[in-house]
């Protein structure tokens, strides 16, 4: 259970709330006997099907009534009818699945129905458009992610669904569309991990096809948007993360010694920031690997030692990490 | 707020659990049972009260939840969550820990077979890219994987784990994200408990090298919030579960030190119900089974006083793994005297 406050209850009020539950409890058990019986007989009526939808509104949770539902679409309802009724029962599935999520928005089982669901739409409705039931079906399953996402932007089992639904679209979006939601994902809240972290991936395979200049362009105004978010609150790591895939291993060190002066720059704001003082250390780093013309290493070295005994101040719950990290620029020394 | 643990109540809580037979709750959460009695035992066995459920009552229902049906077809079967559900490979898991924590996986080997059966199940359920699903109809996720190889390791098939090391790992590889942390698919989101079930994973088939050990384990110590809770990602709330996969993790890769145990120790201690007893998300919520089992487990792993040892990569007692050979490289904290 997560997120349930604990209320004292008196013994009278647990007794109360019990006797409220006899009756309750009574038809549940009746109920649930009847479904699993007629599962053990086979038994694929309309009738069975009407009962796994009363006993799922009851237990969103019950896989095996999942499952026998889905038996009786596969094994009765689908070989009887025609593509025109299989759209149809499906998509009275969705709409009962999706009142259901409404409510429970973390229960797996629900994702996966929909899921299977929208698997199961045949080609149609003609044969000039066989994808059209597909094609209407998945974006209105996009929306549906969006309203989930609406509700809780960290929502990640329907993040992990959008990942699924936009694989899935008979004609994919262009990443142009997806970089536009992260980003206004985003922009109304810049702790949003998620969408950043969605952002990374739509730009890692935008990039692999791309040249080496247009991906260059694009990277700079992905740290604009990402300094925008660190200058604004130093101390959200969900840009932090993100700025440090973009500098990736620092192979190119103009922008990294160019992001070095822009974290230097916010530093001076937020100067125990430990996000930026952490950062800098890893950057610097970076930095005296590469050992370009032009660095001072030993005056570098320094400067991380120095930052790592700030952090150990700062953030000494993980100064362990810290004083280890220092042992560690000494035998590189 | 108690900095003790409150043992007693913990284990009347949890015996209380298993009674209450005509609740409403009870019945509302039969597709969990199996998982339930897992954790509770689990957590019974770390506070070092092994006896306080019966062996014979547990093993018996745990052979009652065999589906005999689910895999006819394909010449496995496997475990319900409670008798009469569908064979899962989430239930199956805990049916194989409960079995092998009250070392009773005899109970398999049946004129039937039903060690051979289980265990086609678990290797049915991999798929040609490495990726495992929780039963036949195909939902994919890394907690399947680790549960695939747990399952497997327990019941001793080391020859079919090490004949498909090479593309799960593979696939575990293709769910690591530039955080260093893991997803449930490839594409997703790093989260603290998919991390824990790849490094656990990737730690069963002795292939820790997949992972850049000092980038996660920044990742995953950066999960600790003020109040010493951890979180399961980046600007999330605290939550004893959150805490003790990142906690398993971190002792699996070694690097229990880059978090503050103590904080950590306080803020699972003050989410007890001192009244009922009990382990809940965090102070003042309702305590339930799930979060007891990790919230003791987290205590293990810090080395608080009077509790069993914990193995990290399992989550069952580190004696019964190491009987089994089955130990890993895993580091907790020492165990602190009373
Ligand atoms: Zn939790």
């Amino acid at each position: 259970m997560h997120g349930v406050k604990r209320a004292k209850q008196s013994r009278e009020a647990i007794e109360a709330k019990k006797k409220k539950e006899v009756a309750l409890l009574a038809d549940y058990r009746a109920l649930e006997e009847d479904v699993i019986a007629r599962k053990r007989a086979g038994d694929y009526s309309e009738e069975a099907f009407t009962l796994t939808t009363k006993l799922l509104k009851l237990n969103f949770e019950y896989y095996s009534v999942w499952n026998y539902r889905r038996q009786i679409l596969e094994r009765a309802t689908f070989p009887n009818a025609s593509p025109d009724k299989i759209n149809e029962v499906l998509s009275v599935e969705l709409t009962f699945t999706s009142a259901a999520l409404r409510q429970h928005p973390k229960v797996y089982w629900i994702w996966n129905h929909r899921s299977w669901c929208l698997e199961h739409v045949p080609d149609g409705p003609s044969e000039e458009d066989p994808h059209g039931w597909k094609t209407a079906n998945w974006n209105k399953e996009l929306f549906v992610v969006e309203k989930m996402l609406d509700a809780d932007a960290r929502n990640f089992h329907a993040w992990n669904y959008r990942r699924v639904v936009l694989a899935s679209l008979p004609v994919p979006r262009p990443p142009a569309e997806e970089l536009a939601y992260t980003r206004r994902k985003i922009e109304s809240n810049f702790s949003n991990f998620s969408a950043w972290h969605q952002r990374s991936k739509v730009f890692a395979s935008v990039w692999e096809t791309q040249e080496p200049g247009d991906v260059k362009l694009a990277k700079d105004a992905e740290f604009e948007l990402v300094k925008n978010a660190l200058f604004i609150d130093p101390n959200d790591q969900s840009g932090w993360l993100y700025h440090r895939w973009l500098v990736g291993d620092g192979a190119d060190v103009s922008i990294l010694s160019r992001e070095v002066g822009v974290i230097t720059e916010i530093l001076e704001i937020a100067p125990d920031s430990k996000w930026c003082l952490d950062s800098l250390v890893h950057y610097k780093r970076l930095l005296l690997r590469g050992t370009p013309l032009g660095v001072d290493s030993r005056a570098l070295r320094q400067e991380c030692t120095e930052i790592l005994q700030k952090l150990e101040e700062i953030d000494p719950m993980r100064r362990r990490r810290y004083q280890d990290l220092r042992r560690e620029m000494d035998v590189e020394a | 707020m108690s900095s003790t643990l409150l043992v007693d109540k913990h284990v009347t809580y949890i015996q209380a659990l298993a009674k209450n037979k005509d609740d409403l709750a009870y019945h509302l959460t039969t597709h969990l049972r199996m998982n339930a009695i897992y954790w509770g035992v689990t957590a019974l066995f770390i506070m070092e009260r092994p006896d306080a459920l019966d062996r014979d009552d547990i093993l018996d229902f745990v052979m009652s939840c065999w589906d005999e049906e689910a895999g006819a077809l394909y010449f496995w079967s496997a475990f319900g969550a409670n008798p009469g559900h569908d064979a899962h490979i989430l239930a199956s898991l805990s049916a194989v820990q409960l079995l092998a924590t009250y070392d009773a996986l005899d109970r398999l080997d049946t004129v039937d077979s039903k060690r051979a059966r289980l265990v086609q199940f678990f290797l049915d359920r991999q798929n040609e890219d490495g990726s495992f699903t929780g039963d036949q109809f195909g939902e994919r996720d890394t907690r399947f994987l680790y549960i695939a190889l747990n399952a497997l390791s327990l019941l001793g098939c080391k020859d079919d784990l090490a004949r498909i090391a090479d593309k799960t790992v593979a696939h575990v590889i293709r769910c690591r994200n530039f955080d260093g942390g893991f997803g449930a698919e490839p594409g997703a989101e790093s989260h603290a408990a998919q991390v824990w079930v790849c490094v656990s994973a990737l730690a069963i088939l002795d292939r820790l090298d997949a992972i850049d050990i000092p980038l996660l384990a920044w990742w995953l110590a950066e999960r600790q919030l003020p109040t010493g809770g951890l979180n399961g990602r980046p600007e999330k709330l605290p939550d004893v579960c959150y805490s003790h996969w990142v906690l398993s993790s971190l002792s699996t890769l070694r690097k229990l030190s880059w978090i503050d145990a103590p904080a950590l120790e306080r803020f699972i201690l003050a989410a007890q119900d001192e009244e009922g007893g009990g382990i809940a998300d965090r102070t003042g919520d309702m305590p339930d089974v799930f979060h007891t089992c990790f919230g003791v487990a987290g205590l293990s792993l810090l080395g608080f006083p009077g509790l069993r040892d914990l193995d990290p990569v399992y989550c069952m007692p580190a004696d019964i793994i190491e009987k089994r050979g089955l130990r890993k490289d895993w580091e907790a904290l020492p165990r602190r005297a009373a």
